[in-house]
């Protein structure tokens, strides 16, 4: 076959994606970003004039924002769910991994909670979270605290964002267990036998084998799973709407918030959609860094 | 020549009548959190309106938490609808920026005040201009619905009287039966409930046109309720639900003993749960010091970007006239804002032995009454959510009430202009 | 087979207890809806949903919950309305991410690398605010407020895409070579060789797109803006805790109606989906 006929039919078996991608996707981001440098509010609205160009304002007004800084911090403090996450997904792999009676049933049943939509999930964990919920009565029953000192977990400032990480939590392990799943099942069975034979313990193998040959894996898990965590809204708007005392309150609350209501600004949610795209950015260049180094003994195809 | 043009023009002149005999405008409303539950009561006021005006059609669409945004699309796409329907700090942002067309220009003021009581219009007044119809109203006080046996449970035998009293017998059935008593409105997501306690208890809001609500009374009025909430007397939720819906569930499920409110609570207690609806008795409501009551109404607005402004209005005053809103109150205990309901045979109780008729009955005809307390602040938005950040942290002990209130008033003095 | 052993034995205790434990934690919040959902409210006093253990045991079983909530509802019109929408979005999404991810896998062309790395990037572009852009464009080209206009702007999704080159690029290139000496053109190719050897991917992506699709309640509520008739479940269920704040159960009856149509498709084809999903990251 020619080479430019291959790159014709290579093109043209591209053009849907490429063509839905480009209207629905890039232009959107780009005309998303222009407004980031321009006044476009409600008032633009009500006297139907267009955005007009103000620079760098905007992002000052974004900067200086008590709110905003409220939100970063929170949104990075999400992070903290990544290296939790994606160990104990890769210890649930490791789990399921065995050929033993029953294990395709407790494989599918960790997968529901990542069926379940997030507007489900709201309305069960609430009856979990509050005073007289299930996680109180569990921790009740089991004497860890005293009936009198107990309260809703989404009503105080100091557990809610961690509440809300557990709901994350349940929602992903399933998910990355079976990306995890993947990459295990292509690890040669000889290294575990000859480390069994060593005498290793189960907890040895996983941290001297299946840790160290899964990196490019969790490398990929965790960066997919990093971004999801600065930019978490939807369980925010679901549990707390940022609250109690904007102790949940993130980047993109800040965001949905200003772009919505009759008061709406958009210009200023388009700034902070900006700025925590260059957080994105900022940690997937550390995540592409880092792979690289490791390229010798990747075993993921990415 | 010049008859030809004749011939023409009046050629043109006939298509054009037929053609306006023909058309039907189709206008589009969209209601508020009523769908499913009052389709029927909704379509059926629409096709009376449809029968009187038989060029206009009415598309019903029910939004609910997505209103706001949806409206501001709507409009962005050139896909307004015609009348909404909005609440009070909603119908302010909306007018300040310009979305909306000023109802004395499609009804004259003389027909609004006729149809209206005038404290339900100036609830919508902004920049002196009048912006909604005012349509279903409520008051927050209005009656005392409670659970006789809880009452019983817990050897109250006097019903209070006043907010105070109320809440003292709150805290004793709570100590005695672990059910609540009555869960009073501190944090609703929409608007500053706060201010409302202030309000009932007579204390000032505002100064000389400032915000003034940090006196040493306020700053008292405000740990009392922190007690309470310390104590568990009044569940923390308050400061995450907004009260109306907290106190349906709790008090539907026997957790807790009163709802203080229009009737319209009691309509999802008598669905939700029979026997405690069987239970119910109805007196008129405590009041606080101030011996005033709070409510509010829901308004009809017009955008500016709707394309049939003047069947907007038509419709807008139909769906809020005397004969619907006393029909829907006797569906829903609603408080009509029509001044002809006062008197309106059709709201009296028919049967005095049943909670919801006798409460429908008690608060119908208060619509002359029915007032916020104070109109929304401009830039309404950032103002009641400052505000309710600093009631949260005096609630959560993050903050002391004195400095909660002093840097609610600061921040509201320098932005609310 | 190995011998029996006291220590082997004791290590599978030990994991099926694990596993039970972590499963527990996985469905607890599922089986304790149910629960709720079938339990009978109308006893004298009224139940608490908070009255343990008793509320995740109920006494009084009954189906009226689920009855009340698809008649208020009038839950059919949406059902009917999830599945078209579905449905669209699945093939709509097998198809593209099919096509476009062969050229990418198993094709020497300029412009490859830019064109993945593309994609790629999608998944860190800010793309929270898109859906205003997007609302725009579909209103000019006459899509919005169609099942179209919710299905078009989701189908070219990098990830779909990424997971059926992951799945191409493990099928030996030599089966492509010989077909191609055979006389086989690419669409050939991919028709008779890609496709039914990456059948596992594609019923993972299938069923991955199929859950998100009727999960998600966001975007069509935007796109099928003025058109409520149209709306999917997802979106009438967000009605819900307005319509029933005050009663658990016709909630926890919804969230069950809304939930079990795609617990069945699951379990049904779980055996394949895991299967090419682990394929996306061999």
């Amino acid at each position: 076959m020619r080479k430019s006929s291959l790159t014709i039919t290579a093109y043209m078996l591209l053009l849907p994606a490429l063509l839905l991608m480009a209207v629905f996707t890039f232009y959107p981001v780009l005309y998303g970003s222009y407004l980031g440098f321009t006044k476009y509010t409600a008032a633009n609205l009500g006297s139907n004039t267009p955005p007009s160009w103000i620079g760098l304002e905007n992002f000052r007004t974004v900067l200086s924002d008590e709110l905003f800084r409220i939100g970063l911090i929170n949104s990075l403090k999400y992070l903290i769910i990544v290296p939790i996450l994606q160990l104990a997904s890769l210890g649930v792999a490791v789990l399921v991994n065995r050929q033993i009676p029953g294990i395709a049933i407790f494989r599918a049943a960790y997968y529901i909670p990542v069926i379940t939509s997030i507007t489900l999930a709201s309305v069960m964990w609430e009856w979990v979270f509050t005073r007289d919920g299930l996680l109180n009565w569990v921790l009740e029953v089991f004497r860890i605290i005293d009936p009198k000192s107990s309260f809703g977990w989404l009503l105080n400032p100091n557990t809610a964002l961690w509440a809300i990480m557990l709901v994350t939590f349940w929602r992903g392990f399933g998910y990355y267990m079976v990306l995890y799943l993947g990459g295990l099942q292509s690890i040669p069975s000889e290294l575990e036998e000859a480390a069994l034979l060593d005498g290793a313990s189960t907890w040895q193998r996983f941290w001297k084998i299946t840790v160290p040959l899964m990196r490019p894996t969790i490398l990929l898990c965790s960066l997919l799973s990093s971004l999801a965590a600065i930019r978490v809204l939807e369980e925010i708007i679901v549990f707390t709407n940022g609250g109690p005392l904007n102790s949940t309150y993130t980047v993109l609350m800040y965001v949905y918030q200003k772009s919505f209501g009759l008061d709406f600004d958009y210009g200023v949610a388009s700034a902070a959609g900006l700025l925590l795209a260059i957080v994105g950015f900022i940690l997937s260049y550390i995540n592409f860094r880092v792979t690289r180094e490791d390229a010798p003994t990747r075993g993921a195809k990415v | 020549m010049k008859k030809r043009w004749l011939l023409l023009a009046s050629a043109f002149g006939a298509l054009g009548l037929t053609a306006l005999a023909q058309s039907k405008v189709e206008i589009e409303f969209w209601s508020w959190y009523l769908s499913p539950k009052f389709d029927p009561y909704l379509k059926g006021v629409i096709s009376q309106f449809e029968a009187a005006n038989p060029t206009i059609s009415v598309k019903l669409v029910d939004k609910q938490d997505t209103m706001e945004r949806d409206l501001q699309a709507a409009i962005a796409l050139g896909k307004s609808p015609d009348v909404v329907n909005l609440w009070s700090d909603a119908t302010a942002a909306a007018a300040q920026n310009g979305l909306l067309t000023p109802v004395t220009d499609l009804t004259s003021i003389a027909d609004l005040r006729a149809q209206f009581w005038d404290n339900t219009l100036a609830m919508f007044i902004v920049d002196g201009k009048n912006y909604g119809y005012p349509w279903y109203g409520w008051t927050d006080q209005g009656v005392m619905a409670y659970n006789s046996e809880i009452l019983k449970k817990a050897g109250v035998t006097r019903v209070p009287k006043t907010i105070s009293e109320l809440l003292t017998a709150s805290k004793l059935i709570k100590q005695r039966t672990g059910s609540y008593g009555w869960l009073p409105p501190v944090k609703d997501p929409n608007g500053a409930s706060f201010l409302g306690q202030f309000y009932l208890e007579g204390l000032p809001l505002f100064a000389g046109g400032k915000a003034a609500f940090n006196s040493p009374k306020h700053i008292t009025l405000l740990q009392k309720f922190i007690e309470l909430m310390k104590g568990d007397f009044i569940p923390q939720d308050l400061l995450r639900k907004e009260a109306f819906q907290l106190n349906n569930e709790y008090y539907s499920q026997g957790k807790s003993a009163f709802i203080v409110g229009g009737a319209q609570a009691l309509v999802r207690v008598k669905d939700a749960n029979k026997d405690i609806y069987s239970k119910t008795k109805v007196v008129p409501a405590p009041l606080g010091a101030g011996g005033v009551q709070t409510g509010g109404s829901m308004s009809l607005v017009v955008p500016k970007a709707s394309k049939f402004q003047k069947e907007a209005g038509l419709f807008a005053m139909f769906m809020s006239n005397n004969k619907a809103q006393v029909q829907f109150s006797k569906l829903a205990g609603i408080v009509p804002t029509t001044k002809g309901a006062e008197n309106d045979p059709e709201l009296k109780a028919a049967n005095p032995n049943d909670a919801l008729d006798v409460a429908t009955s008690l608060v119908s005809g208060t619509g002359r009454f029915i007032t916020p307390g104070w109109n929304p602040p401009k830039n309404t938005d950032n103002v009641y959510k400052n505000f309710n950040d600093n009631i949260e942290a005096a609630f959560l002990g993050s903050k002391s009430a004195r400095q909660a209130l002093n840097d609610a008033v600061a921040f509201w003095n320098a932005n609310a202009k | 087979m190995t011998r029996f052993s006291p220590r082997k034995s004791m290590n599978l205790l030990l994991s099926y207890v694990a596993l039970s434990l972590i499963g527990l934690f996985a469905v607890f919040p599922f089986l304790w809806t149910f629960a709720i959902s079938i339990t009978d409210k109308t006893v004298a006093s009224g139940v608490s949903i908070f009255d343990f253990p008793a509320s995740l045991f109920p006494k009084a079983i009954t189906f009226n919950n689920f009855i009340e909530v698809y008649t208020v509802f009038n839950l059919q019109k949406y059902l009917i309305n999830s599945l078209i929408i579905t449905s669209l979005t699945v093939v709509g999404t097998l198809i593209v991410s099919a096509m476009a991810a062969y050229p990418l896998a198993k094709l020497e062309f300029p412009g490859r690398d830019i064109i993945f790395g593309a994609m790629l990037a999608t998944l860190v572009l800010p793309s929270e605010t898109n859906f205003i852009v997007n609302v725009l464009t579909l209103n000019k080209i006459g899509l919005l407020g169609t099942y179209w206009g919710v299905v078009i702007p989701t189908i070219a999704t990098a990830f779909g895409i990424f997971v059926m080159r992951q799945a191409y690029i493990s099928i030996p290139s030599s089966l492509l070579e010989a077909a191609r000496i055979d006389g086989a053109t690419e669409l050939q190719i991919i028709w008779r060789i890609m496709i039914p050897l990456a059948r596992p991917a594609l019923t993972a992506l299938g069923i991955f797109t199929l859950v998100n699709t009727w999960n998600s309640y966001f975007w069509a509520s935007v796109a099928l803006l003025g058109a409520d008739d149209l709306q999917p479940l997802s979106v009438a269920m967000l009605k819900l805790k307005g319509q029933f704040n005050h009663d658990s159960f016709n909630v926890a009856a919804g969230a069950m109606i809304m939930m079990i149509p795609v617990l069945i498709v699951f379990v049904a084809a779980q055996k394949l989906f895991m299967r090419g999903l682990e394929g996306a990251v061999k």
